[in-house]
């Protein structure tokens, strides 16, 4: 099966396990709300998933359990027995047609048809319907029930090493055969055996590991209703390596996370009007990131708010009685940031619902360091916060590469490997400065690091032609010279004796195929010991700290300025930013004009991808959204947010450029975001350059409708102004005497029921997208001709 | 019950290692050295699966003379705190049990072997040191060597 088809069946199920207790407790109360909101959930993303695959008859069921539980939400019907059990029954019917697909059967017809018109209580008898889908559904719950069961951790453990032990039996088997040459006659059962160790190695691996992006992307979503009721703007970043975690690693880190996140927007960003003040943007910064190295996974979370004041909290420290004057005056800045781990200190000068009392930093780090984690913590005042949590990752599978310094193999996590360059192509800039060279990379310096001479080897050729450049947890980024580069190799990471862990170059070892141990490079203690600046800020973002005044003028655009994969800077309009991350090359598919890309459970358009261009192994990814449409935007790195407020000067021949602004003294191309979405919209071409009104209910006629008109290439105007089409939200009978679109060539009205009613034949259903966009087209046509 | 003790040839004296505390006794072959490590881990090889840390009992006594031969070494595989440690000896030929109890050392067997020996023990061998095979892994740099003060 498809991978994206069985993730879809797997999810689905999950959710169909997380729901049954809510179902249980809606059914003994049509009246809450919040069981409501959850099941209506469950319907619109079963039936959102279904458009990326060909089930009609489930996406229909789907929507019309979705279009039926918005009517109860909407107050439009009440949630009586009747309506309950339909809903239910449809639930169960759900998990039938799951099943039915992952075994590859054809969905069957259990009264689909009664049910989704009793759904929708136009026609039909509830009853009849639920004896119809009653029988499948009973099959099912019996199915589901035994497809899980627990395991302890330790059994699969156990398992795994044994698996190990099998592949390296395996090669050591493979190296005999090929030994002893010739034929043998075990080629073909060894072939096969070999097969069936990798799959059984893939699927036990599998077991334990679950992407952490599942938990991170929650975080976007918590920080913006938290910004919101603390009245702050705060533009979240993910950075997620391809890392995985544990089933239980992940659950245990849950927690601490949250606090941390809910302390950064609550106490570490200001308030706008304070930023402002301070001279950085009014939108606070929060990046989360995520990196694996060897047996630790560092999930860093760094915000760009004031800091930490370590005065005050040394203040209160004494205060509390928890130390002396005395004591304080012998501290550094680090050791009174510390202090935030003590129990009983917290900065924040009111209590509020967002961080609360209870619990603190120290209980925060305790935590952590119970599953045998760490908690650090980095501040500048003024600046911001950066807190780094490492946890240990037991049993692995480590992406590497592999390289060679000093006639040695070391192995490198691929999670930190930004891109590999080399001298050959003449395309390098090196500097001397002092001791250190410096390498220019996509119009950075960079610190070059001879992995040969931070190891104590015998000293490699200074002019050593590849580099790998590593990007740390924070973004810094340098370039380790090595004298050879071997092979992307998916590796087993086995810890070190405390003998050798102790010189800190090392985060545990590794066998190469032949059995050979090899070592796995700790490149952030490489980078850091030979001197890489830690920087809290981008290099980018230091033009705020050079005192140029930053104006904030009401009618400026904010928007996210970043590199885009040629190396150029571009700005998008921060409004259609809905999310930033980091993803690998793999997702990425028909690289060009047509390019996609496969963002967790979405595929989405790809701009900003030239032609025949390389791609580096990661790249940042804009997510864009306006109404409905959503597509993705390919970048190198996102460097800050900024204003643009000067004149737009225009691109020739570029359709998807609205221009070249000045911002922060340097020139960046303004992405035309209405000339994106047009474009993927496909029936923009007859009718450019014609106007649109809208009619009614405000928000929802902007928000909703409003984006997807001007993707289809129509221009909106506003109040009364004479326009080509307007969009009304009134039946012709109830609008006659109000009528205000006299001035409009043509009216498309639309009703917010999905059935006709008898008084309103014309009118089209709001959500009824296809009839919308071909009554549109229609409208365009017949003006144009 | 009598306690069973491999003998070994370190530095071209017999001592003896716990028998209860050897895995098995190998022959290295290739060795992967491991950069900035301390001087007695003379490197890495594997044990089927599990990482071996080798260490250089020679080095670990800081014994003056130690040739440096090419042929395959032979070690001593033992389990310490959860991590496997191979003993790279002169020779482990022979197992034989304790005639008594351990006893302490008495008079001081030199430099480096009173680092490392945890007692004296009578054996058909005649009296062997007993090694202590935490001492002998964390080397030298680890516990100031015993002086006259």
């Amino acid at each position: 099966m498809d991978d994206l088809l069985a993730e879809f069946v797997a999810e689905t199920r999950e959710m169909l396990a997380a729901l049954a207790g809510e179902i249980v407790a809606w059914e003994a109360d049509p009246a809450d709300r919040h069981r409501l909101d959850t099941i209506f959930r469950f319907v619109h993303t079963v039936k959102g998933n279904c458009g990326f695959f060909d089930f009609p008859r489930l996406e229909a069921l789907s929507h019309a359990a979705e279009d039926a539980l918005a009517d109860v939400r909407a107050g439009r019907r009440t949630a009586d027995r009747k309506l309950v059990d339909m809903v239910l029954a449809t639930i169960d019917r759900i998990g039938a047609m799951i099943e039915e697909i992952e075994r590859g059967e054809p969905l069957s017809e259990a009264g689909d048809d009664a049910l989704i018109a009793a759904l929708s209580g136009s026609a039909g008898d509830a009853e009849i319907a639920l004896e119809q889908v009653g029988g499948a559904a009973h099959a099912v719950s019996h199915a589901s029930e035994q497809r899980t069961i627990r395991l302890p951790v330790e059994l699969i453990d156990q398992v795994m090493s044994g698996v190990s032990e099998m592949v390296l039996a395996r090669n050591d088997i493979a190296r005999r055969l090929q030994l002893a040459g010739g034929d043998t006659g075990l080629e073909a059962p060894f072939s096969r055996l070999s097969a069936l160790i990798a799959e059984v190695r893939d699927a036990i691996t599998r077991t334990r590991m679950r992407r952490i992006e599942g938990l991170l992307t929650t975080f976007p979503r918590l920080v913006r209703d938290l910004s919101a009721e603390l009245g702050k703007q705060v533009f979240v970043e993910l950075e997620n390596g391809e890392v995985e975690l544990d089933r239980e690693m992940i659950e245990l880190i849950r927690d601490p996370l949250l606090h941390i996140i809910r302390n950064a927007v609550d106490h570490g960003i200001e308030p706008p009007a304070d930023r402002r003040a301070a001279g950085k943007r009014e939108a606070g910064m929060l990046t989360i990131s995520a990196r694996q190295t060897g047996n630790t996974i560092h999930i860093g979370i760094m915000d760009d708010g004031r800091g930490i004041d370590c005065d005050r909290l040394a203040a209160k420290a004494v205060a509390a009685g928890l130390r002396t004057d005395e004591q304080i005056a012998a501290m550094s800045r680090e050791e009174k940031i510390e202090l935030i781990f003590e129990a009983g200190l917290s900065t924040a000068e009111s209590v509020t619902a967002i961080s609360g009392r209870g619990v603190g930093m120290d209980v925060v780090r305790a935590n952590i360091e119970k599953f045998g984690g760490t908690l650090e913590i980095e501040s500048v005042a003024g600046e911001g916060t950066r807190f780094l949590i490492c946890v240990p990752l037991t049993l692995s599978i480590l992406p590497s590469l592999t390289v060679e310094a000093g006639g040695q193999t070391f192995a490198i996590p691929r999670s930190y490997v930004e891109e590999i360059v080399s001298t050959a192509g003449g395309t390098l800039e090196f500097a001397q400065v002092g001791e250190r060279r410096f390498v220019t990379f996509r119009e950075r310096r960079l610190a070059c690091i001879q992995l040969g001479d931070a190891l104590g080897l015998d000293e490699a050729d200074e002019g050593a032609a590849l580099f790998v450049i590593l990007r740390l947890g924070w973004g810094d980024l340098y370039a380790l010279a090595v004298d050879r580069i071997f092979d992307h190799q998916e590796l087993v990471i086995k810890p070190l004796a405390p003998g050798i862990m102790r010189s800190g170059l090392f985060v545990g070892c590794t066998q190469m195929d032949d059995g050979t141990p090899v070592l796995v490079l700790d490149v952030a203690a490489i980078g850091y010991g030979a001197g890489i600046p830690r920087e809290l800020h981008r290099p980018s973002g230091t033009t705020a700290a050079t005192g140029k005044a930053v104006h904030m003028e009401d009618d400026s655009l904010r928007v996210v300025l970043f590199r885009a994969l040629d190396g150029v800077r571009r700005a998008i309009a921060m409004s259609a930013v809905e999310q930033v991350e980091r993803v690998e090359a793999a997702a990425i598919t028909r690289p060009g004009a047509n390019a996609q890309i496969v963002l967790g459970e979405d595929i989405l358009p790809l701009a900003g991808v030239p032609d025949g261009a390389e791609l580096p192994a990661s790249l940042t990814i804009l997510r864009l959204a306006s109404g409905n449409e959503r597509l993705a935007y390919a970048a190198r790195e996102v460097l800050e947010i900024a204003n643009v407020n000067g004149a737009l000067e225009p691109v020739e021949g570029e359709a998807a450029l609205a221009g070249v602004a000045l911002i922060e003294g340097e020139p960046a191309e303004l992405v035309d975001c209405h000339a994106l979405f047009a474009r993927r919209c496909a029936h923009s071409a007859v009718s450019r350059g014609l106007t649109c009104r809208l009619d009614g209910e405000d928000d929802w006629m902007r928000n909703f409708l409003g984006p997807i008109i001007e993707a289809a290439g129509y221009r909106i105007v506003a109040g009364n102004e004479e326009a080509d089409i307007a969009f009304v939200d009134r039946p012709a009978a109830a609008a006659a005497e109000d009528e205000p679109g006299a001035a409009a060539r043509r009216a498309i009205r639309l009703r917010d029921r999905p059935e006709a009613a008898g008084d309103a034949g014309d009118s089209i259903y709001r959500y009824d997208r296809a009839a919308l966009m071909s009554a549109l087209l229609r409208a365009g046509e017949e003006l144009a001709a | 019950m009598t306690d069973m003790l491999l003998v070994v040839q370190l530095g071209g004296r017999r001592a003896a290692i716990p028998a209860e505390r050897v895995n098995s006794v190998i022959e290295l072959t290739g060795l992967t050295p491991v950069p900035r490590a301390p001087a007695h881990v003379a490197g890495l090889a594997a044990l089927r699966s599990r990482p071996l840390t080798v260490i250089d009992c020679g080095a670990s006594l800081e014994l003056e003379e130690r040739g440096e031969d090419d042929r395959t070494r032979r070690a001593v595989v033992v389990e310490h705190e959860g991590h496997l440690y191979g003993l790279l000896v002169d020779g482990a030929d022979d197992i034989v049990a304790a005639a008594a109890e351990p006893t302490p050392l008495g008079a001081d067997p030199g430099p480096g072997w009173s680092r490392i020996a945890t007692g004296r023990v009578e054996s058909e061998h005649g009296a062997l040191l007993l090694i202590d095979i935490a001492a002998l892994i964390d080397g030298p740099g680890e516990r100031p060597e015993r002086q006259a003060a």
